[in-house]
């Protein structure tokens, strides 16, 4: 059985009101074109990551987003997002951003390439109107630019 | 997620945080996202969940639930 975060997000947020699931207004459902070995991948993260030399996300409603590079090598990840749980991924930040595994895996062959960035948010943001309007149509261009065919989000 | 509307849902049963282990460890990091990507030719409609069968203590306890609980619920 898995934790129920709602109850406890809605008890760590009082007294502020708990907050609202948003559907998208529009299926987000696309099929697969391409098996993951023949695809290009890139990575999503809602944990406000970002390369040290990036300018640093701004608690809390903050709405813009950072490409981050795809290449293990390209330096050092800080997590901005406020969260309590952030000591743990602060120490590696590949558990929830797996930028060298997915390096590995590209390298393996068992996926097709990687996308030459990676891609950090916000997570949290209360207006969902404009991360579907705005945010969420802003990054896809840029995955498209960037010719990805498969996107990992991983919620933080 | 089962009350949003995802296009394809990977479940790993481990603390938020902390999707793809412990610090350190490469190697689950790889599992995890391989058996991920193993999913994908599965889903055949938005809103399936496919579950990894994850456990974050090998010995089955779930007592980091309520040291996440906790955490979450500190200093409020």
């Amino acid at each position: 059985m898995a934790l129920e975060y709602l109850p406890i997000m809605a008890q760590s947020s009082a007294p502020k009101p708990p907050r609202v699931l948003v559907s998208p207004s529009k299926p987000s459902w696309c099929p697969l074109t391409k098996p993951a070995n023949e695809s290009r991948v890139a990575l999503l993260t809602s944990a406000a990551l970002r390369l040290k030399d990036q300018p640093p996300f701004t608690p809390r409603e903050d709405l813009s987003y950072r490409l981050v590079s795809s290449d293990p090598a390209a330096g050092d990840m800080v997590i901005d997002h406020h969260s309590r749980i952030g000591a743990v991924p602060r120490e590696d930040p590949e558990i929830i951003f797996p930028r060298s595994a997915l390096a590995a895996l590209a390298a393996k062959k068992l996926v097709g390439s990687l996308s030459p960035v990676h891609v950090s948010f916000m997570g949290g943001i209360r207006s969902h109107k404009t991360v579907e309007q705005e945010l969420a149509p802003a990054i896809a261009r840029d995955l498209a630019k960037a010719q990805v065919d498969l996107a990992l989000l991983v919620p933080y | 997620m089962t009350n949003v509307s995802p296009p394809r849902v990977i479940f790993v049963d481990h603390p938020v945080g902390r999707t793809f282990g412990r610090p350190g460890d490469r190697r689950k990091q790889e599992e995890i996202l391989t058996g991920a990507l193993a999913e994908l030719a599965n889903f055949t409609e938005p809103g399936q969940i496919r579950d990894l069968h994850c456990q974050w203590d090998s010995g089955g306890s779930r007592s980091w639930e309520e040291e996440l609980r906790t955490l979450l619920l500190s200093d409020r």
